[in-house]
């Protein structure tokens, strides 16, 4: 959404860009004072803005002992606006500028022309659209029902409305200095908002905002009848603050101050006159745009770190318990820690050197951007505990007359919110370990057939160059069947030796060392072992599985050191410990109480395993390739509880597999992984994380052990309230991940982050933030799958659903009639889209029937770990139609975005005549219409294309169109590199290969017993209004 | 005189049972305040998940061989969520969840407690009353 800078531009006291702050910053050489700013005490030179005597609630008072910098920004202006439902970036502007109004805003341009009578002396501070949306109907009715007085309607809604010079050019006329002053206002104005044609599919899109019917009566002059805008502030404590700036603007009128609300509504009601009983479901929100990160809290916090590393899931703390135990939805965070960054913002890194690493000296929080120095320059004072700390010889710095340390250009760990340290000695319990891999293939008959050996060898092998840390790396490897095979490769060897172990009782290794070698000094015998690994075990017939001793014999060789086991399992372990039964997909079990133990490790054996290796610093990644049953519940636990993954490819072939398989395993071979780390989130005094979630064992209360993690990989947590009364202003968190960096540097990473405490639930609501609460509740319910029938972890989040949205009504049915509409802020106006898409997402959809044992499990375990965007990603793929696009000769296929629309995903989104793509990050599915003409195809699948599309493979066919659309799927896939998403083909009509692919995925159809996003509306809002 | 014997013996069983459960629930205690490792700590109260349930099933064997009726009724219940326990695998502390699960370990150990707490009072009374008795 267009929340970027948009709400700042207009405040001629601020100095520069606000995400960039130090882009105005003195050249080292100059003094600081110069660029500085001339007032305030402010630590990093922000000007504050005037504080103004509205501020009381805010928790930012000037003589608070941070002087948050950026926390006198007036206000938090995006609420505002992103207050338009849904609205694409262009249109709120494009709407009301000068220029003749392009066709996407024709609808608007509905209502906003109708002058009033008074408009013959319009006062230049009175915006006129602000009065036309006052009239117009878009507010409880749809618009093509207008209210308000008749004729103006009427004539706005007259085509030549738009391009009569009297109205709407008057209206233009008086408005380009207030466009250029005020463009936030004029895109928050909730009413304007509520008649955007948001969807440009969806032009009669329906009620957004409740109507302001208070305003009714109070419309006579337009200066009265402006405040609708200055009423969208009303509620917002520094509203002073915006009229000092903008001193042209009329005092609001104190009657209609605070009426204004600041929610959306859907209205449930039915239509009158329409044919349907039901609602407009196409006016529901859909987050069409993907992942919207609360950018405005980046902005008014610039030294915090990026929402990608760090995420809370409102960015107010509540003050006391009372208020806490009332926000119904999760109060947590989603951390990244290793989260890839774009070119050019790069963590800074940081060495101390001799000084030693800067630190509280009793909460142990690292220096950070929110620290302040005083006694000039010879003290700190810790944000976190504030204790006042000595600051040592070689670290002093005078300060200036801010109070700021005149060196601050020159320490990014003063300025920036995520900085890399270089940890000394005192951090290291041993040398720091190399990388280390080491492999566990089985090489049963099922491997050789499905060809998974052949290219994990080949993917072995074509890595190792890339294998991060030369020259240290390390790498070993052990095959099993029914008896261990380990292999010595012992670098004055030719050929690797392989040795064989029938006793899988009693595991003993036949090789003290050389089982796990130097990579650059073995590199020849390793590379001679991949190339004959799968001609080894070509003849092989074996079936049975020895799992648990060769996982016991790998542990026994990685002890020393810790380091990365890849398990690459075919077949349902069958042979000593650890071996596992068919328990299988017993459809009879779901719906009893007995279904969680489905979703369980079935040996305690497992977790024993699991343990133990995050013990010795062993992260397990677990890659899947059967079509039967496998038992990915209890293999995955080894991942679950190691900081690993889990890759699975039900029924592995490699012809088909192949690609998917040896980019993923070149991904998790290749990409940056810290090792041996540990993270802790420290946090203010009287709040506490209290749970974990994700892919990780507890080492003890606060600390997560992570033998190996890497970018894609996201922590959750959840917080709670220790003191009954918070009586602090700000709260402060601070992530730190002890590692050790693949070139044998031990790090810490550390990203400081801070967040204002409230009084207000309300306010809690607006800086809410729907991509981490969405990510916590996904964790919760698949945790909760794990103790629970999936009926109830279902239900759990629905209820969690209808808790919040009931107490965010109580909080507005007092002063509003709000009747049978469904209110929520707009912050959260996907979250019951969100809630949908996870009890239909694969680990908690249906029954026995929707989704084997297996895809389930592993679903979920990937599910626990994968970062925010990636899981709503999941939960509400992409679907668009490319067939136009492929037709247009245009050239501008760089711009994905603006070409590709996203749609909703229902199956009347799909015109048989099209072909459109699905996209969920894991896999792509190209669905071509029955009605699509014969040429595309052809084009696309070559000669074949009449064929049934589940034989055809999907290749470059050397002519453009063909090309144009590799490229496209080219660009999907390396959107995001963590996984490789799989192309599938079908045509419409080829079930059951299209209802499982695809038409099962349109969450928002009813499908099966579950229901579609109109009937899940409607569950909530009967559940809400129970009392 | 047999029925002193009786009592006394009990009573001892008892007071071991009491003695494993608090030494468990101080493990969890120190897990809960960091002094103790996971590792450590869900390994010294597995090692005594055998005695204190075979005490106490053998406790209720004593109690039905002696003809107690009402303590053999007063224990049953523990023993049959000691035998719960067993049958869902819910017996030991696992170590990978031990910090979720830590607030219901402890709980379900201070039920014991009580519960073991009442049999001793109850035990105690009947041992002074007996050897009051005899005199």
């Amino acid at each position: 959404m267009n929340t970027e800078n948009k709400g700042y531009p207009n405040f001629p006291a601020r100095p520069a860009p606000a995400s960039s702050p130090f882009a105005s910053a003195p050249p080292p050489g100059i003094p600081p004072q110069s660029g500085g700013p001339p007032t305030g005490s402010d630590a990093v030179g922000f000007r504050p803005f005037p504080p103004s005597a509205s501020q009381p609630i805010r928790p930012f008072a000037p003589s608070g002992p941070p002087p948050a910098p950026g926390a006198m920004r007036p206000s938090q202006p995006s609420p505002f606006v992103s207050q338009i439902p849904g609205s694409r970036p262009p249109p709120p502007s494009t709407a009301y500028g000068p220029p003749p109004p392009p066709p996407g805003a024709a609808p608007f341009q509905r209502f906003p022309s109708p002058p009033f009578p008074t408009t013959q002396n319009p006062p230049p501070q009175g915006p006129p659209q602000t009065l036309a949306g006052h009239f117009s109907p878009p507010m409880s009715l749809r618009p093509q029902q207008p209210m308000g007085p008749p004729p103006q309607s009427m004539i706005s809604g007259l085509p030549g409305a738009n391009t009569s010079p009297s109205p709407a050019d008057f209206n233009m006329a008086a408005r380009p200095g207030f466009q250029q002053s005020m463009p936030p206002v004029t895109q928050s104005y909730p009413g304007v908002g509520g008649s955007q044609p948001s969807f440009p599919g969806y032009p009669s899109k329906q009620v957004s905002q409740p109507p302001p019917m208070p305003f009714q009566s109070s419309q006579g002059p337009p200066v009265s009848s402006y405040p609708p805008h200055t009423g969208g502030f009303a509620q917002r404590p520094n509203i002073a603050a915006q009229q000092n700036l903008h001193p042209n603007y009329a005092p609001p009128t104190s009657n209609v101050q605070g009426l204004v609300e600041d929610f959306n509504s859907l209205s449930l009601a039915s239509i009158p006159g329409s044919m349907e009983p039901g609602l407009d479901h196409r006016s529901f929100p859909r987050p069409l745009d993907g992942d919207v990160e609360p950018n405005s809290f980046a902005e008014m916090y610039p030294m915090n770190c990026h929402s990608r590393y760090l995420r809370l899931t409102t960015s107010a703390i509540p003050n006391s318990q009372s208020l806490a135990s009332r926000w119904h939805l999760p109060l947590g965070a989603v951390v990244c820690p290793l989260a890839e960054t774009p070119e050019g913002e790069e963590v800074p890194l940081i060495d101390f050197g001799s000084t030693g690493i800067i630190r509280c000296r009793r909460c142990r929080t690292y220096v950070n951007p929110y620290v302040t120095f005083t006694d000039s320059g010879r003290k700190w004072r810790c944000n976190i505990c504030s204790m006042l700390n000595d600051v040592p010889g070689e670290y002093f710095s005078h300060l200036d007359a801010n109070g700021r340390r005149m060196d601050m250009d020159q320490r990014p760990e003063l300025t920036k919110g995520s900085v890399e340290i270089i940890a000394p000695t005192e951090y290291m319990v041993r040398p720091p370990m190399p990388p280390i891999y080491f492999f566990l293939i089985d090489v049963s008959i099922s491997a050789t057939k499905s060809g998974m050996l052949e290219v994990v060898a080949q993917t072995i092998k074509s890595c190792l160059d890339n294998l991060p840390g030369y020259p240290r790396t390390q790498i070993g490897f052990i095959t099993y069947d029914s008896t261990l095979h380990f292999y010595n490769m012992k670098s004055s060897l030719s050929q690797p030796q392989m040795m064989v172990v029938t006793d899988l009782d009693d595991i003993f290794l036949p090789l003290p060392d050389d089982l796990l070698v130097n990579l650059s000094e073995s590199r020849t015998v390793v590379e001679a072992f991949l190339d004959s690994l799968p001609m080894m075990f070509q003849d092989n017939v074996n079936v049975e599985s020895a799992f648990g001793p060769a996982l016991r014999a790998a542990f026994m060789v990685m002890n020393q050191l810790g380091g990365k086991l890849l398990i690459f399992q075919n077949s349902l372990p069958s042979l000593g410990a650890g071996r596992l039964k068919l328990r299988g997909d017993d459809p009879r079990v779901y719906g009893t109480d007995k279904e969680y133990a489905l979703r369980v490790a079935e040996d305690p054996f497992y977790k024993q395993m699991a343990a133990d290796c995050t013990k010795f610093q062993i992260g397990i990644n677990v890659y899947a390739f059967s079509d039967k049953y496998t038992d990915i519940a209890s293999l995955g636990t080894l991942a679950k509880y190691t900081g690993g993954q889990v890759y699975y490819y039900p029924g592995f072939q490699s012809s088909v597999h192949g690609d998917k398989l040896r980019h993923e395993l070149a991904r998790d071979l290749t990409r940056e992984t810290a090792w041996e780390a540990v993270m802790r989130i420290r946090c203010g005094k009287g709040i506490r994380f209290s749970s974990y979630h994700g892919n990780f064992m507890l080492r003890s209360t606060d600390l997560i052990a992570l033998p190996a993690v890497d970018c894609d990989k996201a922590y959750a947590m959840q917080l709670s309230l220790e003191e009954t009364l918070l009586t602090t202003q700000t709260v402060y968190f601070q992530v730190a991940l002890l590692y050790t960096a693949s070139c044998g540097e031990r790090r810490i990473r550390v990203h400081t982050s801070i967040a204002p405490v409230v009084a207000d639930l309300g306010e809690m609501y607006r800086q809410a933030d729907t991509g981490s609460i969405v990510s916590l509740y996904a964790r919760l319910a698949i945790e909760k799958s794990l103790s629970a029938k999936l009926d109830d972890a279902r239900n759990a989040i629905q209820q969690k659903i209808v808790k919040a949205l009931k107490e965010y009504r109580n909080l507005h049915a007092v002063q509003h009639r709000l009747g049978s509409r469904l209110i929520y802020p707009e912050t959260l106006k996907f979250l019951p889209l969100y809630g949908m898409a996870i009890i239909k997402s694969i680990p908690l959809r249906g029954g026995p029937a929707d989704a084997s044992l297996d895809e389930r499990c592993a679903a979920g375990f990937t599910m626990m770990a994968l970062p925010v965007k990636k899981l709503l990603k999941l939960l509400y793929p992409n679907l668009f139609r490319v067939d136009e696009w492929l037709l247009k000769p245009s050239a501008d296929h760089d711009d994905l975005n603006n070409v590709l629309k996203r749609l909703p995903l229902a199956a009347e989104s799909l015109d048989s005549r099209g072909l459109y793509i699905y996209d969920d990050g894991f896999r792509l599915v190209l669905w071509f219409g029955r009605m699509l003409s014969p040429d595309i195809a052809k084009n696309l699948l070559g000669d074949d294309f009449a064929a049934e599309l589940s034989r055809v493979t999907f290749q470059e066919q050397g002519n453009g169109m063909s090309k144009k659309l590799m490229s496209l799927v080219k660009k999907l896939r390396e959107n995001d590199p963590s996984y490789h998403p799989m192309c599938f083909l079908v045509r419409q009509g080829e079930q059951p290969r299209e209802g499982f692919l695809l038409l099962r995925n349109l969450i928002e159809d009813q499908m099966g017993g579950s229901s579609g996003y109109v009937d899940w509306i409607l569950q909530i809002q009967r559940q809400i209004q129970q009392n | 005189m047999g029925d002193l014997l009786d009592w006394i013996i009990s009573f001892l069983f008892l007071v071991t049972l009491l003695i494993i459960v608090i030494y468990q629930l101080t493990c969890l205690a120190d897990l809960e305040f960091d002094r103790k490792n996971p590792y450590d700590s869900s390994a010294s109260i597995n090692r005594l998940f055998l005695p204190e349930f075979g005490l106490q099933g053998l406790l209720c064997l004593y109690y039905v061989l002696t003809g107690h009726w009402f303590m053999t009724v007063l224990s049953l219940p523990h023993l049959f969520y000691n035998i719960k326990l067993y049958v869902k695998r819910e017996h030991l502390a696992d170590v990978t969840e031990i910090y979720n699960t830590n607030k219901w370990e402890q709980k379900k150990r201070v039920y014991k407690i009580a519960h073991i707490a009442l049999s001793i009072f109850i035990t105690s009374f009947w041992l002074i009353h007996s050897a009051l008795g005899d005199i």
